[in-house]
């Protein structure tokens, strides 16, 4: 009896999951082109393209190494760039590893290659207050989906990405579809606070500091100044 | 070494480098202890996050390492702002700040 309904269950949380980052495709598709069409601007091609975007699978690094290889940067510098940007999915995998702790041993490697911004604001603002789903499969799901959506609009974006005009703007697409996952995270006035401190943070930091490091001062900003604002208080110190 | 060899030595680095930072902490969960100040460090981390990732796109254009302030985007992105808290929509958020972003784009120009 133990195993009824386990497979439905797996099977619902799989879609819950790809239902939970439908939206999200809509933002990912510009993304994936401009990741895309950003290896051909440098002087590579289309292989070269779909490599980038298997092997590593990470979107603002992608643009960023590509672009600064292609204009002429030492290969250091654009895997250094890259990297301090890639370095926020480090505090992700802190993060969320605590719900992840059912999976299998074999199967965390692919959960760490699947965790990006989508479905890690996937599964913290929607997958983890929803007690129907087994986490680790929503999580599956999401990244499955967005794995997919990311090769076919950067193969997309290498093929077309030299026809599409600048001045469309599509890659305001990508800090839009954050916008509407932060949105519903602010109901009180500690989330509210963060992000303040860390929109203020980032909008001094990330133009001053080298490598699109202080992207990763202001998240970390962003945490203290939570961590201090629900910080027990004397008389209520356990 | 060719530039296409170059890139592809970058690809693969940037792959293992990426991965490693991913995936160590899921991989090893249970065997480092989190201690109670990381536990409320961490509890912020969605929010910090997506701030950090929405507010210099909402603020500035960047090529290179050059950034400038793009009004427009701000417009845009406040416009977007209200639709998200208002209907916590990702496609409403979306269709009106692109279309807020077209409109403000069009007027700047127009005022030169």
């Amino acid at each position: 009896m133990q195993n009824s309904g386990r497979a439905p269950r797996t099977r619902h949380s799989l879609l819950t999951g790809i239902l939970g980052v439908l939206p999200i495709l809509v933002g990912v598709v510009p993304f994936g082109m401009v990741a895309g069409a950003a290896v051909r601007q440098a002087g590579f091609g289309v292989v070269e393209s779909i490599g980038m975007s298997v092997v590593v699978f990470a979107g603002a690094s992608q643009i960023a190494a590509t672009t600064l290889l292609g204009g002429g940067a030492p290969l250091w510098v654009a895997l250094g760039t890259a990297l301090v940007i890639n370095a926020r999915m480090f505090i992700y995998g802190v993060s969320i590893a605590p719900l992840l702790s059912d999976a299998p041993g074999w199967l965390r490697p692919i959960l760490g290659y699947m965790l990006v911004d989508q479905n890690y604001a996937s599964t913290m603002t929607d997958g983890r207050f929803r007690d129907d789903v087994d986490i680790v499969w929503y999580y599956f799901g999401g990244g499955a989906s967005l794995w997919i959506v990311w090769q076919i609009s950067s193969v997309a974006g290498a093929l077309l990405g030299p026809f599409i005009p600048t001045s469309w703007g599509l890659e305001f697409a990508v800090p839009l579809v954050f916008l509407a996952m932060l949105a519903p995270s602010l109901k009180d006035g500690t989330a509210i606070g963060v992000a303040v401190v860390t929109g203020v943070a980032a909008a001094i930091f990330v133009p001053l500091m080298p490598l699109q490091s202080g992207l990763i001062v202001a998240i970390l900003v962003g945490m203290a100044y939570g961590a201090w604002s629900d910080r027990p208080k004397p008389d209520e110190a356990s | 070494m060719t530039p296409t060899a170059q890139f592809w030595l970058l690809i693969v680095a940037l792959g293992i480098g990426t991965w490693s930072m991913r995936s160590w902490p899921i991989i090893l969960h249970g065997r480092v202890p989190h201690p109670p100040w990381l536990v409320r460090l961490l509890k912020h981390v969605p929010v910090a996050a997506l701030t950090a990732l929405v507010v210099p796109g909402a603020l500035y254009l960047h090529r290179g390492i050059a950034y400038s302030f793009a009004p427009a985007r701000t417009i845009a992105a406040v416009a977007a702002l209200i639709v998200a808290v208002r209907t916590k929509n990702v496609l409403a958020t979306l269709g009106v700040g692109m279309g807020v972003l077209w409109l403000a784009q069009m007027a700047l120009t127009a005022l030169g």
